[in-house]
Parts: structure tokens; C-alpha cells; sequence
């Protein structure tokens, strides 16, 4: 197969030394390669003025499965002069935002690829689910993928923890249901919330009990980050916590924290938790809070979800929460669901105004966390698309956090209550480009278990973003003058230029396989369909992605246990 | 897997080997079908027996171009020199699987095809009322968990979806009660509420009742009925928009409304019975793909919804379209009657029902669940439901087929 060289480019490569260096990358088969510097390649790009970066990931994006679909039936208004099968369509340059807030399958594989992004994460596929959703990731072009697997409302889970059934036979069952449903990840949702709102409980804390199954969210995270933990599973348990938008909810986060006694726990779309119920709206950051927590506890890491103001939709599986929000849809239409003693559904449009008093201060604590954290390498960069803003807005974001003069004056267009007594307008960090590289890409593939993504160092994949250096990081980051996807050049200046299917990334812990007896006995009696039927072979999964290769990421049984 | 040609049979006489039944939107996988046939007894499921003996008959047809036999390659390149002459194709039926769907929608892409499904109607009342309101639903093990009350509106779905009441409650510790509304269903155990009015009028009242609106003459049974929703720990309401006539979208919002009232101080949930035959399947596919829904124009310029204009019966009437491509594997919905010249992709039987052949080109194919594995959507729109081959079969599948007009389409443009 062919070499390229990527020449003279601004390496930000800060997984391995000397990033920030004038270097060549050079690649072959998709890999790569270290070349010695007059050895002859059969392409070589002139980077020169440009900034060389790994591909981006996006370790939590709703990109695909049931309540992704359900939004974009929701809300076909917001499809108007978006949907664009054609690979070949160019990148328009200013594209109304609300553009991408339910894009298709086709056409999020191709805007990510357009902004340097090679890989993306689904971070809640519900069990029942799961087929759907690998069929939707196997639709989204060029981008590599892979979903966590939604436990912890799930009646199955409940009644074991509740008749006391051992801890190793739940830990099997996490194992079974990562393979079976050819996961990456475990997540939870509202710790057994999701199912206590079938029960007709409206509020869950997390040291309240289930009104049917007695059990905590407490028990249930500590639980479910135990069993990753003996399983090997390199992603840490995946934390939607308890009382998502509620005032006061930084007392769940924190106490979120505390269950998880050190063990790995990854807190997602953390500024959704991070509120106090200080000042005269009984609203109020409690960023600082957060990040001193985040600090002092290496085990945590975290991802942001920032809210950007403008239309979008929220789709989650925390039916609870989002029913409680459904009066505040707009426009005003909503879907839910309660799905199958897995989990349910929750789909409420919304609409992020800078004059709102809460939405200005979501928007400012969002800030306040990215910029506040001392360890990079534990903050991941999203906007839980579409929940908190479409992906699409990762560009702006980028520019809001790297340069405090254009922070300000966006700082200055808010409610101005929140633009006066914010923390936020008392910062002056700049992240580097060092700072957003680990955030987009080093950080999130680590957090993973990606060994050979989101770096630059010979043996890893070819996925790279070349940009040309600007002063406006904004418009930087929103068209690289080249793509590549292990290997292949799939953008050039925001134009498509191949379309290869992704690969499916899955783990395969190893678990005692007699708990599949109990499985089927369970099922035999409250499910619906044949337990033979729940797990997805290595074959079927190659029906759903397309036949995308499948990466399994190594998981390291008994390591941290 | 197996590598023997006879991985059909293989797979259906192995005992207990799964089979999932393609033939309603509850897509029941605990059927056994009897391999030499296949049959199943009437009492297993009235609507599977009955498909699949129909399916015994197994009309030996091939590809037919304009009334007379030809072969495969020359019917599927004089379907792409036609669809590639063609101003504007209607692509209609869209029933089959999610490897067809995804076929055919890269098909539409490439022809600029306006693509509705068979029963669009229906489909389109469930998906209007979503677009405006939204919606709240149960699946099938949701509503056996927890349902202690089943309210079916205005149809009795046992010919459609036979084991629809036994898939909710069977081995349950405590029954449901199932109460049916507007219609009789003539069944032990179940009550029929049967207001004088129609269902136009008892929904809205039955909502307004719920609600705890006082109406200056309550019904009395609607006002019994409504208590009893309030009172159910997790009421599940059924309806078939294909049964609620033409006036359905009205009633679906009627019933929305209730549930969402329910769910302020309750417990309570949709079920919303689809069609057969997988143009859910379809309208979920063609949704991700693109963004948008069924009826919708697909074209490399972008996709446009158009929820009444595009409907298949109007485009037709109207010659909006030069040409009409129908697909339907499964057994049932032959092509409308139209002048245009005509692509049909489907099931052999289809073959019997295409009428004035002139300008027809006709390719037969292998069904979904029957003669090859594949996915549908279960009617809840959260289960995809694997399906497994019953038989073997020459004929390809529509993925392939229509993948082999595309290609043909492609190299000739």
C-alpha cells in the first residue's frame, strides 16, 4: 500500500513528547509510521502553516438508536434545507445551527468528518435497543463507533440486588449484557429512577429508596462501577446522575462521588449537575463545588455537555427528569416512552436563550468547569449532542475557551444578572492548543481504552485533522484543510472526499457463563422475546455496521480489583 | 451457520431452532412452525397458519418483462433504463426489511424518488399527530409488566395482531382488566363500552372526563371509564391507526391528550398497533438515513417531506409521477391501479395481480423471514426483531435486487 507524508506541519500531539514541534507525519496502511526524513513517499502534503492533530472523538454523542429517531420524527421542521444524501455537498459555511440538531445518519458522519472528527460515541443504547442502534452507528459514514450499554434501571438488576442475589452473579450479568449487546461501555441513567418512574416515583435522591425494589442509587452505582472494575472494562462506569437540572442537584453529584468509594466513575454531561440553590432565584453555579470534588478525586472523570444557546432537542433515557421538564418543551410537543423493563425515553425540544436567567447561567457553569479543572486529561469536551447544542457548535465552543476576549463579549450579550456576578467573567485561563487536543481527542481515547487513537506516535491509526493555523479558531476548527480515516483522505477544505465505513468498537469481558441460566429464566417469564434472540452475534453485528471491521478494545480482568 | 445450500432447512429443522413470524407487527418468536411444509396450527396463531399455508402453493414465477417471461439480467436492466428515463419515479408499497430499506432508499437518492409506503395513510395519521404533539408509549414487555387496565379504542385487533392479548398478559400473576371502547369484540372476559355517540364525540369526552372537566351531561359508562384510568396503577391504551378512518388523526391527539393527563398524577402509556408487512421498518430507515420521514421526495439536492402531497394514491391521480416502482415481498398489497409504466419487486403471488402487464417490468423475490434472514421493527418501534430463513429459495432478496438496479443505474448515467 502507498505512503504519505504530511510535511513540515505544527505537531499537537500531546499524548507523546515534543508536541508542538515542526515535524513530518508520515503513514502507511493506515498506520502511522516513523520514516526517516529523505526517505521517499508516494504523497507527500505540504503542511506548512498548518497544525497537525489526531482525529477527533466524541466519546458522548447521540448519534444513533431509538430516541435519536424519535427526535428527528419530532421535529421535521428543524430538517428543512439540511438532508443531504450526497457525500459530495460542501460544507456551507454558515449553516443555521438548528440545522443539526437531529441530522440523519448520513449526514452526521460527514459533518464530524468535515470538522476533523473520526470517531463518535452513542452513550445510551438500551439493551432492547441495541440492534437498532448498531444499524443507525453502521449508517453513519467514515466515523469509527461504539455505544455504552444502559444498566441500573432495569427491573432485572433491581430484583437481583433486592432478593440479595450474590454480587458475582450481577457482575456476570453486566459481562453477558457488554457481549450480547456488543457494547463499549456501561452507563447509567438516573441510578434506578428511570424505573421507579414506572412505579410512579417522581424523585429519586441518591440515598432514597426505590419505591418497589428498595434499592438506592447508591447501591446501584457502587454496584455496577464494581463490576467494570472486576471485568476489566477500561471505560469507567458511564454516570447520568441523579436529579438532572434541578436546583440544588450539586448534593447528588457530590454524594454520586462518595458512593463510588474511589472506584473509576466517569460523570457525564456534569454542568446538568452541577447547580446550587443559592441567590435570588434560588439558582446557582456550583462549578466551584464540582471542580474542587473533581480535583481531589482522580477516580472521576468528567465530561461537560455546555449548553449552547439556540434551538435544539433533548433525548434522553431519563424518562423522569425529562417528563418533569415536558412543560418547558419548545416548541410545545414531547415523546416518551417506558421501555421494555430496560430503561425508557425521553424526547423534549428546547430552546437555549441568552436573555433566560437559568440558561445564561448553565451556559456560564459549562465554561466555568472547562476552565477550572486542573487535569485535562479528566475532562472531556461535549455538548452531549443534541442535548446541550448540536456538534456542530464545537468550533464556537473551542473559541469560547482559547480566547477570553471573544469569551467576553459573548459574556456581555447574556442576562445580565448572571454576566455580572458569574465566576466566569473572573477567569482568565486560555486553553492551549495542547489543553483542547487532550479534551477532543488524547483525552477521551485514553478514557476509553483506544491505545492506538487520539495520538500520533508511530503504530497508531491514521486518523488525523490537518488545520490551517489561524487566528480565528473558530473558523479553524470548523474546516481542516485535510481529513484522514486510517489512513484514506475522506475531507479536504470541507468537501467529502471518500466515504469508508466506520469500525465498531466493543469489548468482550470475560464472565462465569452459568449466569446465562438464570438470564433465561428470567426472561422466560418477563421477557418478550426469546433469550436466544437477546445477544448479537459477531455475524448479525456485521448485518448492522455495514460490515465495518470490529475493533475489540482489551479488557484487563482482576487488574484494579 | 451452516455452509450446506440447504441452510434454510437446516436452520428449521433443528428443534427448537428460533424463528421469528414475519407475518404481523408482534413478530412472535416462540412460534414452531412444522418444518415440512411449513404449517402451524391455527390454534398456535390463526393469521401465521394461514400465511404459511397460503405459502405452500409457492406459484413457480420468474421475472416477466411487459406480459411476456425474461430473464433476470434483462428485466433488472430494462428497470434501470426505464427508472433512469424517468422525470420523476414514485417509489410505493416499501414493505420488507431493513436490508431492503436501506437498498432502496440509496436507490431513491440516486432517481429523485418520492417514497411512500403501502397504507400510507395510516402510517402518515400516527406520524402527523407525533410531529405535533409528540406522544407516549409502552412495549410489549413494559405493558405485561405492569398493565392492570388495557383500554382498546375503536378497533378489535384480533384478525390483524391474534396474539396481541396474550402477549400482554400471559403467565401474568394478576390478569388486566381490558376494557374496549367504541367496538365489541364479542369476547369473553372483555368489556365493551359502548356510548351512544361516536368515537369522534365519546374520545373527546372520555379526555375531558380524565382531565376533570365537568360536563353539564357526562355519560355515565365514559365517566365510570375515567375514574378507572385514574384509578389504574398503569393504564395502557391500544389503538390501530389503520382502523380509526379518515378522521384518525383527531382521535390519536384525543387519546395523547388523556395519557398525558394520566401521567401528571399516574401511570399510563400508548400502544399504537402498526401495520404488517414492515413500512414501519421502511419509515424507521428512510428517518435515520435522511432525517426525514416516508413521503418524502429523496434526492442528492436534499430530501423534502411533504406529509400530503406526497401520498402515493394522490401523486398517482394527479400523474405527478412518470413511473411507479411498488415493493412488497410479503404476500397481500398488489401495485394500484395506474397507466404509468410500472417497476414491481415482490413476492411471486404479486405476480397474479399485476393486471394490464404492457408496460410492466415484474422481479420476483424472496420474503423476509421465510426465504431469508433479515430485521423488522416489532410494533413498538424499539425491539428489531432478527428473522430467520423457513426454506430455501432461488429467488434473490429486494436488497439485492434493487442494489442490482442501482448498479445498473450508476453505469449507465
Amino acid at each position: 500500500m502507498s505512503s504519505l507524508r504530511l510535511a513540515g506541519g505544527r505537531v499537537i500531539d500531546p499524548a507523546n513528547p515534543d508536541s508542538g514541534a515542526l515535524r513530518d507525519v508520515c503513514v502507511r496502511d493506515g498506520r502511522i509510521v516513523a520514516m526517516a526524513a529523505d526517505a521517499p513517499a508516494d504523497a507527500t502534503i505540504d503542511c506548512g502553516g498548518c497544525l497537525v492533530m489526531a482525529g477527533g472523538i466524541d466519546l458522548h454523542t447521540h448519534i444513533g438508536g431509538g430516541k435519536v429517531n424519535l427526535a428527528r420524527l419530532l421535529l421535521p421542521e428543524l430538517q428543512r434545507d439540511c438532508c443531504h444524501p450526497d457525500a459530495a455537498q460542501a460544507w456551507p459555511a454558515r449553516l443555521d445551527p438548528a440545522a443539526h440538531v437531529t441530522p440523519g445518519t448520513l449526514l452526521t458522519g460527514y459533518r464530524y468528518a468535515q470538522m476533523g472528527y473520526t470517531s463518535a460515541f452513542e452513550p445510551a443504547m438500551v439493551p432492547a435497543n441495541a440492534r437498532h442502534a448498531h444499524m443507525e452507528m453502521g449508517d453513519v459514514p467514515i466515523l469509527d463507533h461504539g455505544a455504552y450499554v444502559m444498566l441500573g434501571s432495569d427491573e432485572l438488576l433491581l430484583r437481583w440486588m433486592a432478593e440479595g442475589k450474590p454480587f458475582e452473579q450481577i457482575r456476570d450479568y453486566v459481562g453477558w449484557t457488554l457481549n450480547a449487546t456488543r457494547a463499549l461501555g456501561l452507563k447509567v441513567v438516573n441510578p434506578g429512577g428511570i424505573s421507579a418512574f414506572k412505579f410512579n416515583q417522581r424523585k429519586l435522591d441518591v440515598d432514597e429508596e426505590h419505591v418497589h425494589w428498595r434499592t438506592t442509587p447508591r447501591q446501584i452505582l457502587h454496584t455496577l462501577a464494581r463490576s467494570l472494575v472486576e471485568l476489566g472494562v477500561p471505560h469507567p462506569l458511564h454516570i447520568h446522575g441523579s436529579n438532572l437540572g434541578v436546583a440544588g442537584n450539586i448534593e447528588s453529584t457530590l454524594a454520586t462521588i462518595d458512593a463510588l468509594e474511589g472506584l473509576p466513575g466517569h460523570l457525564t454531561h456534569i454542568q446538568f449537575h452541577a447547580y446550587g440553590k443559592e441567590g435570588p432565584k434560588k439558582f446557582s453555579s456550583a462549578a466551584l463545588q464540582l471542580v474542587e470534588a473533581v480535583n481531589a478525586n482522580p477516580n472521576i472523570s468528567i465530561d461537560v455537555g455546555q449548553i449552547m444557546f439556540g434551538q435544539t432537542v433533548t433525548a434522553s433515557g431519563d424518562t423522569m427528569r425529562q417528563l418533569a421538564n415536558a412543560d418547558h418543551a419548545s416548541p410545545r410537543k414531547w415523546i416518551g416512552a417506558d421501555i421494555e423493563c430496560d430503561a425508557g425515553c425521553g424526547v423534549v425540544p428546547f430552546r437555549y436563550k441568552e436573555q433566560s436567567y437559568v440558561n445564561a447561567l448553565q451556559w456560564a457553569i459549562g465554561l466555568e468547569i472547562f476552565l477550572l479543572v486542573q487535569d485535562p486529561w479528566r475532562v472531556v469536551l461535549t455538548t452531549d449532542h443534541p442535548n446541550g447544542g448540536p456538534f456542530t457548535s464545537y468550533p464556537h465552543l473551542i473559541r469560547l475557551l482559547m480566547d477570553r476576549e471573544f469569551r467576553n463579549e459573548q459574556l456581555a450579550r447574556i442576562h445580565p444578572e448572571v454576566a455580572e456576578h458569574c465566576a466566569l467573567k473572573d477567569i482568565t485561563r486560555e486553553l492551549s492548543l495542547d489543553e483542547i487536543a487532550i479534551m477532543t481527542r488524547a483525552g477521551p481515547a485514553r478514557l476509553l481504552g483506544l491505545a492506538d487513537r487520539g495520538h500520533l506516535a508511530a503504530g497508531a491509526a491514521a486518523d488525523i485533522a490537518v488545520y490551517r493555523q489561524a487566528a480565528d479558531v473558530e473558523s479553524m476548527f470548523t474546516t481542516p484543510e485535510h481529513v484522514f480515516k486510517d489512513g484514506v483522505e475522506v475531507a479536504r477544505r470541507g468537501r467529502i472526499t471518500a466515504s469508508p465505513v466506520g469500525a465498531t468498537h466493543v469489548v468482550e469481558p470475560d464472565y462465569d457463563r452459568t449466569v446465562e441460566k438464570h438470564l433465561k429464566a428470567h426472561h422466560d417469564t418477563h421477557g418478550s422475546v426469546r433469550f436466544e434472540h437477546l445477544a448479537i452475534s459477531r455475524d448479525e453485528l456485521g448485518e448492522c455496521s455495514r460490515c465495518g471491521q470490529v475493533h475489540v478494545v482489551p479488557c484487563t480482568a482482576g487488574e484494579g480489583a | 451457520m451452516t455452509d450446506t445450500t440447504d441452510a434454510g432447512a437446516a436452520a428449521a429443522t433443528a428443534t427448537n431452532a428460533p424463528w421469528t413470524c414475519p407475518f404481523c407487527a408482534l413478530l412472535c418468536d416462540d412460534l414452531q412452525p412444522d418444518p415440512h411444509g411449513p404449517s402451524l396450527s391455527p390454534k398456535a396463531c390463526a393469521l401465521a397458519s394461514a400465511r404459511l399455508d397460503e405459502l405452500r402453493l409457492r406459484p413457480a414465477v420468474g421475472a416477466r418483462v411487459d406480459g411476456r417471461a425474461a430473464d433476470h439480467a434483462e428485466a433488472i436492466a430494462l428497470a434501470a433504463a426505464r427508472l433512469g428515463a424517468s422525470r420523476q419515479p414514485l417509489f410505493a408499497g416499501l414493505a420488507g426489511d431493513v436490508a431492503g430499506a436501506r437498498a432502496v432508499f440509496r436507490l431513491a437518492a440516486a432517481s429523485g424518488a418520492i417514497c411512500d409506503a403501502a397504507g400510507g395513510e395510516a402510517l402518515m395519521r400516527g406520524l402527523r399527530v407525533q410531529q405535533d404533539r409528540g406522544g407516549f408509549t409502552a412495549t410489549i414487555a413494559e405493558v405485561h409488566a405492569r398493565a392492570d387496565l388495557i383500554l382498546f379504542v375503536g378497533s378489535w385487533p384480533a384478525a390483524r395482531a391474534p396474539r396481541l392479548l396474550e402477549r400482554f398478559a400471559r403467565g401474568r400473576d394478576h390478569q388486566p382488566a381490558v376494557v374496549a371502547l367504541g367496538v365489541d369484540p364479542g369476547e369473553s372476559g372483555i368489556e365493551a363500552v359502548l356510548p351512544s355517540v361516536a368515537l369522534a364525540d365519546s374520545l373527546p369526552m372520555l379526555a375531558a372526563l380524565v382531565a376533570g372537566r365537568r360536563l353539564r351531561q357526562p355519560n355515565p359508562e365514559l365517566q365510570t371509564l375515567a375514574e378507572r384510568l385514574h384509578a389504574a396503577r398503569y393504564a395502557v391504551v391500544v389503538w390501530e391507526p389503520g382502523q380509526l378512518g379518515e378522521q384518525g388523526a383527531l382521535l390519536i391527539e384525543q387519546i395523547l391528550r388523556l395519557l398525558v393527563t394520566l401521567n401528571r398524577e399516574t401511570r399510563a402509556a400508548g400502544f399504537p398497533l402498526a401495520a404488517s408487512g414492515g413500512t414501519a421498518t421502511a419509515n424507521q430507515v428512510f428517518t435515520w438515513l435522511g432525517g426525514l420521514p416516508l413521503r418524502s421526495r429523496i434526492a442528492t439536492d436534499g430530501v423534502r417531506h411533504e406529509p400530503l402531497r406526497y401520498g402515493a394514491d394522490r401523486i398517482l391521480s394527479a400523474h405527478d409521477a412518470d413511473l411507479l416502482l411498488w415493493l412488497n415481498p410479503f404476500p397481500g398489497e398488489p401495485p394500484p391501479a395506474t397507466d404509468l409504466p410500472r417497476v414491481v419487486i415482490g413476492a411471486p403471488s404479486l405476480a397474479a395481480t399485476l393486471g394490464d402487464e404492457s408496460r410492466t417490468v415484474f422481479l420476483p423475490a424472496a420474503m423476509p423471514g421465510v426465504d431469508h434472514g433479515g430485521h423488522l421493527f416489532r410494533t413498538d418501534g424499539v425491539v428489531l426483531m432478527p428473522l430467520h430463513p423457513l426454506r430455501t429459495t432461488q429467488l434473490p432478496t429486494v436488497a439485492a435486487l434493487v442494489a442490482g438496479i442501482a448498479a445498473k443505474l450508476e453505469a449507465s448515467s
